[in-house]
């Protein structure tokens, strides 16, 4: 009985495996633009996209810490991305976007300028971060290059640690 | 593996409940020697620790709860007595076994503690003082080998089945067996006979039939064999019937297999007479309460938000019929939202009892290593209390006992020649007081001397002689909870390092508790600990300051007060008011939480009187906004350890509100500069900003664009900045959005999206805007409109058509223009 099943699951292993090789060949990403440069984060670490509603200032925290919102229950972080990228600092527009990203149990709310598009991009058009930036202290994954534009990948695990 | 892992399980919780109550009982015992019932509940313990080890394979702890038993079954017999040293050797070897017991739990494995010696000890004790009654031992060896042979016929027995039944099958006995075991504690004496007897059910017909016939055969014999052993021993009438009953029951149960119905009846029944109440109960993972806390928290939230909108509603459509039916349905959630979550708190409540059974034994242990004579007395054990509080509240106790037993209580010969009695009294009191649970801990020793103690805390550099003259002796007594004092002359292993009360402290505070001490020099000392009843909804005090929200767990609130601004004396740099016959330390909630201060204009403060554990400090809020049910949640793993702040919740209107830890707050309150005094000047010097007209800014609201325009050509002269919006929605937005500072605004009543009546209404919940002149004006002449009009928040109501000079002059007066510019 428990060998059936086992074979049953090697053989769902397998056929899962398989998919996934394929699915990996390609990465979906959203693009948003912060500033002047269009960035981009995996689709699968975002947990929704939402437009901007109140939140509450958190004391103690730095300046790109923007505080806490409620999400259906949950109170969760925003950060305003501007600031945490060096920026100036905007009044939210009618294209003002939160994106809620989450990386295993952390989440947060990531404030941005506007959203771009889904992109589909083939793994090897995929290229390193640029060497000028220290490897671990990084929040770029990768550089995506597209037929005439250059979109940045950023490390969701990166942006979902606490730095201070 | 997994059964196995389960049963392990049952054992292990099992285990540690036997063990909680066998403590209570073996001090009990030292008292009343010769209470059987009481020795037999003690030996059953044993025994079924015993038996349950064997099962499961645990050598070691069957070989050292054998040697237990043994010398237990003794004094059952009265073959031994009691005596402080055979208690100490009991007590020694119960030790030992939770410690076995806690390595089992923590790697599975019974080995790695040497049960040699204390083995060896039991024995020496058990055959020692027998010695002068030689004639005696015949019969308690004759009660070893009962047990024993309990043991011996298990593994007999699967070395059977083996040979018959499937590997399968037996495996499964194997595991019936031993759960069996674990669950029918109540049973052990007996065991033997009666753990065989699920077997029946566990096994098909077919295949067992012939092994049943054996088994009953062999029953038999060993219940003659039992019964021979019993007439000699004469044991207890309560095992006497209970081994006839199975056999022949399972005699007629061949083929029906019916035997667990009877079995279920003894078991009723010898726990009953055990004289121990068993309760009707389902063991429950507690990761399921959580969640089920958790949904009630999401609950709480959603009535908070419907009666918020009932209000709303019921302003709007005042008079209106559904109302009625809106406002029943309202309260019923409401209510029955309060009976759920009070129902599920109840569920992880347990009786303080729990951590109360330790401590006859500590003070038993304390006093004998001391030389001191201390009584115990525990009364309110069945008070109920959080789960997750009871597992805090053990250390904290453990430390205030220790330090009444080593300091509080005197020795003997101090007592006698102070004219008290020779022994000393500890009493461990907990009873409710409202929503909290108060433990109270009194002691009838030398008590606390104030000067001494702040004379030690200069001697050791915790407080300077300056501060030790302010203090009162209630601060004085505080003292103690200082990390690093001690007054213990020397270092013992009781204590004096000066670090338990620290922890007592910490630990309090966790829990939201307050610590009051009242002491009296020669008489005793009582400490009294008040903690809330439940961790996860509270009830919390709200605050403004400026545009933010606070809430303050209600727990930690004393009083609230409102004073005049020049009740705020300022001494070495501190904001300080005078609270009765108290001075009370100030500190404003906006520089603790770096508020930005824009406006300050009224004479008055509220101050939130703030008490945790010994101290006391004053908060200063801009306004009170009530008290309210709040559920606990975590800021996450982002955000989480920001000083002073405990959490987050969710308020009715959807918003975030963050919860104050007072205990962190204090300690800010210590390091932040006050500024209570000087943010008047700061605001002032804002207003006088105005150079020119056009440094003055009015909005104008409505809709219609000719009149927008009439108002705008009325206004122009004066040469102000006019800002123009479209509905009360552009209007909000514009003056969230902070480009301007403007000095007044002109709405119009009929909008579309929000009305001129909302537009005010919102504009006033910002603290900001609380003096912002809002002019209505409109076309609506009616009384009711005007009152409604004042209701909102506006100052003026001009009706249309109007004079340019007329509205020119209502704005002028209004946004107090200055004429000269």
């Amino acid at each position: 009985m428990s060998e059936k099943l086992q074979q049953i699951i090697n053989k769902q292993n397998k056929a899962l495996s398989g998919d996934d090789v394929k699915i990996d060949e390609v990465i979906q990403l959203v693009g948003f633009i912060v500033g002047d440069e269009e960035f981009s984060v995996p689709i699968l670490s975002i947990q929704e996209i939402i437009k901007p509603i109140s939140w509450t200032r958190v004391p103690q925290t730095p300046e790109y810490i923007l505080g806490v919102f409620n999400l259906r229950g949950s109170v969760i972080p925003l950060i305003d991305l501007r600031s945490r990228f060096g920026l100036e600092t905007q009044k939210h527009t009618e294209e003002t976007r939160f994106i809620v990203m989450k990386n295993g149990d952390d989440v947060a709310g990531f404030v941005i300028d506007r959203l771009t598009e889904a992109i589909r991009l083939p793994k090897r058009d995929v290229g390193p971060a640029p060497d000028t930036v220290n490897e671990e202290e990084s929040m770029i994954d990768g550089v995506g290059k597209q037929a005439d534009r250059i979109i940045t990948i950023l490390k969701v695990g990166k942006l979902l640690e606490r730095n201070f | 593996m997994d059964e196995f892992q389960e049963i392990l399980q049952d054992f292990l919780v099992e285990s540690f409940e036997l063990i909680e109550q066998l403590d209570q009982d073996l001090v009990e015992l030292e008292s009343r020697p010769d209470d059987l019932d009481l020795l037999n509940r003690i030996f059953r313990v044993a025994h079924t620790i015993k038996g349950a080890s064997s099962f499961l394979n645990f050598d070691v702890l069957t070989h050292l709860t054998h040697h237990m038993e043994n010398l237990l079954n003794m004094a059952r017999h009265g073959d031994l007595v009691i005596d402080a040293d055979v208690m100490d050797v009991i007590l020694e070897s119960i030790d030992l076994m939770k410690g076995l017991l806690v390595r089992i739990r923590d790697s599975s494995e019974d080995s790695g503690l040497e049960v040699g010696p204390c083995v060896a000890r039991l024995d020496a004790v058990a055959n020692g003082t027998s010695v002068p009654s030689q004639g005696h031992t015949p019969p308690a060896a004759a009660a070893a080998p009962e047990p024993v042979a309990a043991v011996e016929e298990e593994p007999d027995y699967s070395g059977m089945s083996e040979a018959e039944v499937e590997a399968e099958i037996e495996r499964l006995i194997a595991v019936r067996q031993a759960e069996d075991a674990a669950k029918r504690a109540s049973n052990a004496p007996v065991s033997s006979s009666a753990e065989e007897e699920p077997d029946y059910s566990g096994m098909s017909d077919e295949e067992v039939e012939a092994e049943i016939e054996r088994l009953i055969a062999l029953r038999q014999e060993e219940d003659a064999a039992k019964r021979t052993h019993k007439a000699q021993e004469s044991e207890a009438p309560v095992s006497a019937p209970v081994p006839a009953a199975p056999k022949a029951d399972a005699a007629p149960a061949v083929k029906a297999a019916a035997a667990p119905a009877p079995k279920k009846v003894e078991s009723k029944d010898d726990a009953e007479n055990r004289g121990s109440v068993v309760e009707q109960t389902i063991r429950v993972d507690v990761k399921r309460l959580d969640h089920l806390m958790n949904l009630i928290g999401e609950l709480v939230l959603g009535k908070n938000r419907l009666i918020k909108i009932n209000d709303d509603v019921e302003e709007r459509y005042e008079g209106e019929a559904f109302l009625e039916e809106l406002n029943q349905v309202v309260s019923i959630v409401s209510l029955v939202t309060t009976d759920l979550q009070i129902a599920v708190m109840k569920t992880r409540m347990l009786p303080i009892g729990k951590v109360f059974n330790k401590f006859p034994r500590m003070i038993r242990d304390l006093s004998r290593e001391l030389n001191k004579k201390i009584e115990l007395e525990i009364t309110g054990e069945d008070t109920e209390l959080d789960k997750s509080i009871v597992e805090e509240i053990g250390d904290p106790l453990v430390h205030i006992i220790r330090n009444s037993c080593d300091h509080g209580i005197e020795t003997p010969e101090v007592r006698l020649a102070s004219g008290k009695e020779e022994g000393g009294t500890i009493q461990l009191k907990a009873y409710h007081e409202g929503n909290h649970i108060v433990i109270q801990i009194i002691d009838d020793g030398k008590g606390l001397d104030a000067d001494m103690l702040k004379s030690k805390s200069i001697e050791k550099g915790i407080i300077t002689e300056k501060e030790a003259d302010i203090m009162s002796e209630k601060e004085a007594f505080g003292l103690i909870f200082r990390p690093g004092f001690s007054t213990a002359a020397q270092v013992t292993s009781v204590s004096g390092r000066g670090v338990g009360m620290d922890v007592v402290k910490t630990n309090i505070e966790k829990l939201n508790g307050m610590i009051d001490i009242d002491s009296e020099v020669g008489k005793g000392t009582s400490m009294k600990l008040k903690i809330p009843l439940t961790l996860a909804i509270i009830q919390a005090l709200l605050v403004g300051v400026q545009e933010e929200y606070y809430a303050i767990p209600l727990a930690s609130v004393l009083e609230t007060v409102r004073i005049s601004k020049d009740e705020i004396y300022t001494v070495e740099s501190r904001s300080v008011m005078r609270l009765r016959d108290e001075v009370l330390s100030l500190v404003h909630i906006g520089d603790i939480f770096e508020v930005e201060r824009v406006f300050d204009n009224s004479e008055h403060a509220y101050v939130v009187v703030l008490g945790l554990a010994e101290s006391k400090i004053g908060l200063i809020v801009d306004s009170l906004v009530g008290q309210e049910e709040i559920v606990i949640k975590s800021l996450g793993e982002y955000l989480k350890g920001i000083e002073g702040i405990a959490g987050a919740t969710i308020r009715g209107d959807g918003g975030v509100t963050l919860i104050v830890d007072v205990a962190a707050l204090m300690q800010m309150a210590k390091s932040v500069k006050s500024t209570v005094g000087q943010e008047s000047a700061e605001a002032k010097g804002r207003i006088g900003t105005k150079n020119s007209a056009s440094d003055y800014c009015v909005m104008i609201v409505d809709d219609s664009k000719t009149d927008r325009t009439i108002m705008r050509k009325s206004l122009e002269p004066m040469g102000i900045t006019l800002i123009e919006a479209n509905d009360g929605v552009e209007a909000l937005n514009l003056l969230k959005q902070g480009d301007h500072n403007f000095d007044g605004m002109l709405v119009d009543i009929e909008m579309p999206r929000m009305d001129g009546y909302t537009l005010a209404a919102e504009i006033k919940k910002y603290n900001k805007y609380k003096n912002l002149p809002l002019i209505a004006v409109t076309s609506r002449t009616g009384k009711a409109d005007r009152m409604r009009g004042v209701e909102s928040g506006m100052v003026e109501y001009i009706t249309k058509p109007y004079s340019p000079e007329y509205l020119m002059s209502v704005v002028k007066r209004n946004i107090k223009f200055n004429e000269g510019l």
